[in-house]
């Protein structure tokens, strides 16, 4: 049987959805016309530093650079994304912008923007291992998408070895 | 860009009548002989037999034409155009990513070439569970070979790249049989990148074989085009409603009028998943409840190896070494078996497959070069613990799969993780690193066991992908099992036959592509015969 499913979603949970989903129509949407709102360019951002900490530059000025990139990127891939795969990742990313949202669903006590690399790792090592589906899911959507973007820019390429596409 | 010849954009220049997308308006109604939905593996083989009995063929695809022209070796471009869900499809609960091809050719334009006739106890269950009395080795024998030759299927005969080669090599080791895979090529150039679209077109796919030589013999394709639902009238298909869509499937314009196709006759060939969803969305006659169900994913488990030398896994035959070892140390309605085999590695496939994050997970990102992978791929459909998913529909009409994954396959989820490390340790592996979100790097054998056996073995915790959608449109020789007939023809629907992986009432236990192939070059001289009281033959 499986022990995850949203029906068995703990009491935290569902007051968070409660709260935070029964105000999603006030909140910001996560994808703003199929690309990343403020809010959720904030979230990823956070994120990506968190993911690929000791992947990213460490130059301030190149990790932005780098930032900006898969930000791009992500923008890149949710247009490409079919209309309902959108909007439940624009009503994830909406939910994570909640103060509530974020704590409950991510288990992150400080403002996206303002936590720090350590913290957002903690929170998303919490999620990465949860009991909850809706956390692991979580979890997740944010692993592949920044894992997946980031290197699928060929300037990443040379911290993987990979030489890229044959000449034919 | 491939500076090599391009057999669409030669077609296209020749005259091809292909409408949809860039290709210009399609027009508002269309009459023909037979009406072909998808594109992929069922619809080419259908739509190449059909013309050369000189039937007059439209097929619709929802995908975009792109051609080795635009097949670039780059992940960030194939995946959002070839794929279903930029390659991202998912089960509800999100415990199964799903690979599907969403283009012209379907999966055929993007499946790593392996190809491998049905096995001969799936036959055997399928005669003795769903009445498929005429399915058996002998029967099938004579289409297998037509579809060997027209796609030229052959054992690799070059080297087996490294990622492959280890396989063989620690599967060796410990006395397990290997055996090299059957590829549809010609000319292959060893390059790796056939999940990105082959951009030599020595990849037998639909997209240089099948679909050239029907639109040659003036088949209609229509791309961009989403076939949206039946109308029906007199318990028959009357005409086949489509829309214009977007390249992320969105439709152009919602209150454009629909395109409308009658036909005598119609196939529905739009791969596992797609083809219930469209007679779900036609609220077609379903007596017995059975559409959309036994949908068949051939879970698979991954297990990354980190090798002393170079694998360099993206490079050469994407798959060229297969055991069916595992599929055969059981009854096959036991402990579910598993097939496994080596999957190519590159950037985008590594960074989501690879478990964890941060600092640990850079230094497995550096060590790209050797890592090794191995999966196994579960054979479900043989038990009622594994009884398959069932399609749904969103209320935007977009399909749904309900995919449980029960104790019965992550019991053989376990299993696999754990052969599949012994493997690796003996091909020489320093570390095997399960895909699995609480398993850690093992350095040894010894620790990678004590580990696996105690790992809860649940589904988001243990990433399980999938790259075969198999059933939802089972064949059965009664009516209460099945959705369409040993024939191919729907149970209900008269003028309606359905050719391609839907069909099967389990899952295939090897790759499905041949299987297809196979069966629908069978269905499809029938529906010829019928059709026309002509033979004709795929080579």
């Amino acid at each position: 049987m499986q022990r995850r499913s949203f029906l068995k979603l703990g009491i935290g949970s569902a007051v968070v959805l409660a709260v935070a989903g029964g105000a999603i129509a006030l909140i910001q949407p996560g994808l703003v016309n199929g690309k990343l709102s403020e809010g959720a360019r904030s979230i990823f951002t956070s994120a990506a530093k968190a993911l690929l900490d000791g992947t990213l530059p460490t130059d301030p000025t190149a990790q932005q650079a780098a930032i900006n990139g898969l930000l791009s990127g992500i923008d890149d891939l949710t247009m490409g994304l079919p209309p309902h795969v959108q909007a439940e990742l624009s009503q994830l990313l909406s939910l994570l912008g909640t103060a509530a949202g974020r704590r409950g669903l991510a288990g992150l006590g400080t403002d996206w923007a303002t936590a720090s690399v350590e913290d957002v790792s903690t929170a998303l090592q919490g999620m990465r291992v949860s009991r909850i589906a809706l956390r692991e899911q979580t979890y997740s959507a944010l692993h592949d998408i920044v894992g997946g973007t980031y290197f699928s820019a060929p300037s990443t390429w040379p911290v993987m070895g990979y030489p890229g596409p044959r000449t034919i | 860009m491939s500076s090599l010849h391009d057999p669409i954009r030669e077609g296209l220049q020749r005259g091809w009548k292909v409408f949809g997308g860039t290709h210009g308006p399609v027009p508002a109604k269309i009459t023909c002989d037979v009406a072909i939905i998808g594109s992929g593996a069922g619809a080419g083989i259908t739509a190449e037999l059909l013309t050369k009995a000189g039937l007059n063929v439209v097929i619709v695809e929802e995908g975009m034409l792109k051609s080795s022209t635009d097949f670039n070796q780059k992940e960030a471009e194939a995946y959002p155009s070839l794929y279903q869900e930029s390659a991202g499809r998912k089960t509800e609960d999100k415990g199964i990513n799903i690979l599907q091809g969403r283009t012209v050719g379907g999966s055929t334009t993007v499946n790593w070439t392996s190809s491998f006739r049905t096995p001969e106890d799936t036959l055997t269950y399928w005669q003795s569970h769903f009445g498929l009395t005429n399915y058996n080795k002998e029967a099938l024998e004579p289409y297998f070979q037509q579809a060997e030759k027209r796609l030229n299927i052959s054992p690799w005969a070059t080297a087996p790249n490294e990622n492959n080669d280890l396989l063989r090599r620690g599967a060796a080791k410990l006395g397990i049989p290997t055996a090299v895979i059957p590829r549809n090529v010609k000319g292959c150039w060893n390059l790796g990148s056939c999940g990105m679209g082959c951009p030599t077109n020595a990849k037998q796919s639909m997209l240089v074989t099948t679909l050239p030589a029907s639109l040659d013999k003036g088949a209609t394709l229509l791309v961009e085009t989403r076939a949206l639902k039946f109308e029906f009238a007199n318990g028959r298909i009357a005409s086949l409603q489509c829309i214009a869509v977007k390249p992320n499937t969105a439709p152009v314009d919602t209150a454009q009028a629909a395109t409308q196709i009658i036909a005598k006759h119609y196939v529905l060939s739009g791969g596992a998943i797609n083809s219930p969803a469209v007679l779900l969305r036609s609220k077609a006659p379903d007596p017995h409840g059975v559409l959309g169900t036994r949908t068949f994913l051939h879970p698979v488990t991954l297990s990354m190896g980190l090798m002393p030398q170079k694998v360099e896994a993206w490079q050469g035959a994407p798959q060229s070494i297969y055991s069916d070892h595992f599929l055969k140390t059981q009854a096959i309605d036991g402990p579910i078996g598993f097939k496994l085999e080596a999957p190519p590695l590159h950037p985008v496939i590594f960074g989501t497959l690879l478990p964890g994050f941060g600092k640990q997970q850079a230094q497995a990102f550096a060590d790209f070069p050797h890592s090794h992978m191995l999966l196994a791929l579960l054979r479900d459909g043989f038990h009622e613990q594994a009884a398959g998913g069932k399609v749904g529909l969103r209320g935007d009409g977009s399909p749904t799969l309900d995919y449980k994954l029960t104790d019965y396959i992550m019991e053989g989820a376990r299993r696999s993780l754990l052969q599949m490390a012994e493997i690796q340790f003996a091909a020489g592996a320093k570390e095997v690193y399960p895909a699995h979100e609480m398993a850690t790097r093992y350095t040894s054998w010894a620790a990678a066991k004590q580990a696996l056996e105690t790992l809860p073995i649940e589904p988001l915790l243990t990433k399980i992908s999938s790259a075969h959608v198999m059933g939802g449109c089972g064949m059965a020789g009664d009516e209460k099992r099945g959705v369409v007939r040993a024939d191919g023809v729907h149970w209900q629907i008269e003028n309606l036959s359905v050719h391609d992986g839907s069909i099967f009432p389990t899952s295939i236990g090897a790759n499905p592509q041949l299987s297809i192939y196979g069966t629908v070059n069978r269905l499809a001289q029938g529906l010829v015969k019928r059709l026309t009281q002509q033979d004709v033959t795929l080579a």
